[in-house]
């Protein structure tokens, strides 16, 4: 037993001694290097040839960007195991296939874009020490999985001069009270609540005067309930349950408490924004209690696997729920998306039809936009990216997601198109040939988003 | 005498905090060491001075603060707690409301001389507060009384949306930057780049000098506590409650101080942490976080000062370390031929239909994540640890310096 242990200790010791010392100290240093060269390279302008265009041109870099070697890197900050890996990871392939079709057909004026991801794992500490990580060796971060996150590192973006594209929809991004180093892109929680209501009313006339309107806590739950209240004052309705911030995901008891205001409330329209698991279960206890509305929420609130061949909920959910999309979906027919589906549909890495990685083809689409007026400008430095991009009146998402700008007051700024107003379709899923999502609108915006005076984020994140 | 090891012929003596001349020079050769290492003058491990190693070293010393405080609870006195994250929480919170700036959220704006010690006080008083119901059970029940402490603590914190900031938004924390009262300019800012005696620093690298201070002090705190009638105390109630209180420690008393102390050091640790990541959501303090104190503990080494340190170097480092060395032998497998690559490919998958141990690609490639990875290494550690190893890391390294200490006569 003695000497047993003892060669344990032996062995484990030189494990952690080999572990610690070769991996990270030969990384180590050669990044040191790297990080000094790039801030001496920072002041000065470094000259290149580009080899597409054929002219040499100056362009300004630091950290990022490599004319010699010709890669431009970006980062994603990306949810890969936490919560919302299941949508992350779609998303991140998206973006994976997005850069390698324009790398295939020339890159950015010649120069190839290497992704740099990073699991945050949706812990705020972990996505601040992973933005310390890269922020030495991309010229801009992609997208930055969720809001209290993104909040984090906002300051230190200030301070370094860096461009993040926060992928949430919270209407903080389009308010430049916060937004001096971030762009937004798709409709926010609160107007996508203002279009989605603005409809179902249309559609339904008379028959809709009632609604309950429920969320869960947090920018995502808070910031969709102050447009779905405020759509329904201006529609007129009779607001019959505000559960504002009343679902807590954790506690099941919160569920049940939120399903059966709901149904005593006897509304005509129903506005849940949670989770999709809390949204099943509020659902699903309605329904057995033999409640029947037309019912909404933010589009993270659903997920496809509600109308999957063996959901039980499937036929309810069809007949009952209609939703909308920041960005484009599966089923629709707009260049964009027919593009992006067969460079989705020939990269053979999905097994089924999905629209999330399109949101992957957005996020490609704006950044590219803002490398090639960065390009254009001369200055394809942290802060020349960042320059660029805040100058950019319009990109042209060519039916992804609806047009973005980014300059301009708040009101100008802010998306007020849903890139699509749809219903789940089931036997079109089952089908395997669709994304199970019937498209009704495309490109929808309707008179109360339109005259919605947008001057700050409808929900204010504490500071 | 002088010289001759393991011979003292004075109590003081045998009870120095450095009982040994070689002790002395290798605690300061190390302490050089480290402080010299946000300069990356050190030949080797200049790396570290990169700002995003220093922060994760910035992490191990906030970790390794809050973890002395479980080591004294847990290692000292002997009692299970699964709620220091419910104190470290308290200690954030309090932070927040003396010390951020005064908005639509709790806070007063006081300086940080206020702030943080109030974090460590209040997180003590509510220590000591709910300390009666906890003293009076042991063992598996006590555990059970303090992981309740971490749901209540959850529940209030979402709640309380004034102080806390409300659930998945949070709230910003007072940065460290000291000031005498509230003025503009903070007479020291270890947030922002600067120099100091002329030579220029990052903020990573001021924030890291900073906490390892705090670091410092609480070590030898902590140390000298162990060796007061109090710590003597604490460890006779570990050993044996009944054979202590025989003796005359009063076993109601010192479990509720050991409650105390350890809850101080907890809020000043959480308030730290807070501080440190600038903003964090009201679920931050959950039982996740007081699990991984508990792995600081037992794979450091329970009821040694050292050991605590060294678990909290490596639970905080090795997540990086993993993920560095899975990125290096990528490089191999992807380069190609040798051993290394072999053994790699064995290990990672890197793409679709790719089989190994730990993806590059979460999702995307079959395996575990470096992330999952790590969560499966942390479980594998505490149980090797307590079943080959009760005295953890600490007892790794006894058992090299006995077996030098003797070398070539080892037997």
């Amino acid at each position: 037993m003695r000497i047993k242990s003892r060669w344990l200790a032996i062995l484990l010791t030189l494990g952690l001694v080999l572990a610690a010392c070769s991996p990270s100290g030969d990384e180590g240093t050669e990044t040191t290097e790297g990080s000094t060269a790039t801030t001496e390279g920072s002041t000065e302008t470094t000259e290149a040839m580009t080899s597409t265009t054929g002219g040499a041109m100056d362009i300004a870099t630091d950290v990022g960007v490599d004319l010699e070697a010709g890669t431009i890197t970006i980062g994603l900050l990306s949810d890969l195991t936490g919560p919302f890996s299941a949508t992350v990871q779609p998303i991140v392939t998206g973006h994976e296939i997005y850069w390698d079709n324009v790398n295939a057909n020339g890159g950015i004026h010649g120069m190839q874009v290497v992704l740099d991801t990073v699991d945050t794992g949706y812990v705020v500490d972990t996505h601040v020490q992973k933005y310390e990580e890269l922020k030495d060796q991309v010229v801009a971060f992609g997208h930055s999985t969720g809001s209290p996150h993104t909040m984090a590192i906002n300051d230190q973006l200030q301070t370094d001069g860096i461009l993040a594209l926060p992928l949430t929809w919270y209407s903080g991004w389009s308010d430049d009270a916060i937004n001096a180093n971030l762009i937004h892109h798709g409709v926010p929680y609160c107007l996508e609540a203002m279009n989605v209501l603005g409809y179902l009313v249309d559609q339904m006339g008379d028959a809709a005067s009632t609604i309950a309107i429920a969320s869960m806590a947090g920018d995502y739950g808070l910031d969709s309930y102050a447009g779905a209240k405020q759509a329904a004052e201006t529609l007129g309705l009779n607001i019959v349950y505000e559960g504002e911030g009343a679902i807590d995901i954790a506690d099941e008891a919160t569920l049940t408490q939120v399903a059966g205001d709901i149904v005593g409330s006897g509304a005509d329209l129903v506005w849940v924004t949670t989770t999709p698991t809390a949204f099943s279960s509020i659902f699903g206890q309605a329904l057995a209690q033999g409640f029947t509305a037309t019912w909404s929420g933010a589009g993270p609130t659903y997920n496809p696997a509600f109308i999957a061949p063996d959901s039980p909920i499937k036929d309810a959910i069809a007949a009952q729920t209609y939703w909308s999309a920041y960005y484009g979906l599966w089923d629709m027919d707009t260049p964009g998306v027919e593009e992006a589906k067969q460079l989705i549909l020939d990269s053979g890495r999905f097994d089924a039809p999905t629209s999330y990685p399109i949101e992957g083809f957005v996020e490609g689409t704006i950044m590219r936009a803002a490398l090639e007026k960065a390009y254009e400008n001369g200055d394809m430095t942290q802060a020349g990216v960042l320059a660029a991009a805040k100058s950019l009146e319009s990109v042209d998402l060519n039916g992804l997601g609806p047009d973005e700008a980014y300059v301009g007051s708040n009101n100008e700024q802010v998306q007020r198109y849903s890139a699509a107003i749809w219903k789940p379709d089931p036997e079109a899923l089952a089908s395997g040939a669709s994304s199970g999502e019937q498209v009704l609108e495309t490109n929808y915006s309707n008179a109360i988003t339109q005259a919605y005076e947008f001057d700050s984020a409808c929900y204010q994140f504490g500071s | 005498m002088r010289g001759r090891p393991l011979l003292y012929t004075t109590y003081r003596a045998d009870q120095a905090l450095m009982n040994t001349g070689s002790k002395k020079i290798i605690l300061g050769a190390f302490l050089l060491v480290v402080v010299l290492i946000p300069l990356g003058i050190l030949p080797g491990i200049s790396f570290l001075s990169q700002s995003d190693w220093l922060r994760l070293l910035s992490t191990v010393c906030i970790y390794g603060i809050g973890a002395l405080g479980l080591n004294i609870l847990t290692g000292l006195a002997g009692q299970v707690s699964l709620g220091h994250s419910f104190f470290m929480g308290v200690g954030a919170y309090t932070a927040a409301w003396l010390g951020a700036a005064p908005g639509p959220l709790a806070g007063l704006g006081l300086p940080m001389w206020i702030w943080l010690p109030a974090a460590g006080v209040v997180a003590a008083l509510v220590g000591v507060a709910v300390g009666p119901t906890a003293v009076r059970v042991r063992g598996l029940y006590l555990a059970f009384v303090t992981l309740g402490l971490v749901f209540v603590g959850i529940y209030v914190f979402r709640n309380w949306a004034w102080l806390s900031g409300g659930s998945q938004s949070g709230r910003e924390f007072p940065p460290f930057q000291l000031r005498l009262w509230k003025e503009e300019v903070p007479l020291i800012d270890f947030t922002s780049d600067g120099s100091w005696f002329g030579i220029q620093l990052s903020g990573e690298a001021k924030t890291f000098y900073f906490v390892l201070a705090l670091l410092i002090v609480f070590v030898v705190l902590a140390k000298n506590l162990q060796r007061t009638r109090v710590g003597r105390a604490f460890q006779s109630i570990r050993d044996r409650d009944v054979a202590a209180e025989i003796v005359g420690v009063d076993e109601f008393g010192y479990k509720l101080l050991a409650f105390g102390i350890s809850s101080f050091y907890a809020g000043v640790a959480g308030a730290l942490l807070a501080s440190f990541v600038g903003r964090t959501i009201p679920e931050r303090w959950d039982l996740f976080l007081a699990v991984i104190f508990i792995a600081i503990v037992l794979i450091g080494g329970a009821g040694v000062v050292t050991g605590t340190l060294l678990g909290s170097v490596f639970v905080i480092i090795l997540p990086r370390v993993v993920e560095d060395f899975t990125s290096w032998l990528a490089t191999f497998v992807q380069d190609g031929s040798g051993p290394l690559a072999w053994l790699g490919d064995l290990f990672i998958s890197t793409g679709q239909g790719d089989w190994g141990l730990v993806n590059t690609q979460a999702g995307v490639a079959p395996g575990l994540s470096v992330a999952q990875f790590n969560q499966v290494l942390y479980g594998l550690l505490i149980i090797g640890f307590l079943i080959f190893e009760p005295l953890g890391l600490y007892g790794i390294w006894l058992r090299i310096r006995n077996y030098w200490k003797g070398w070539p006569f080892t037997y």
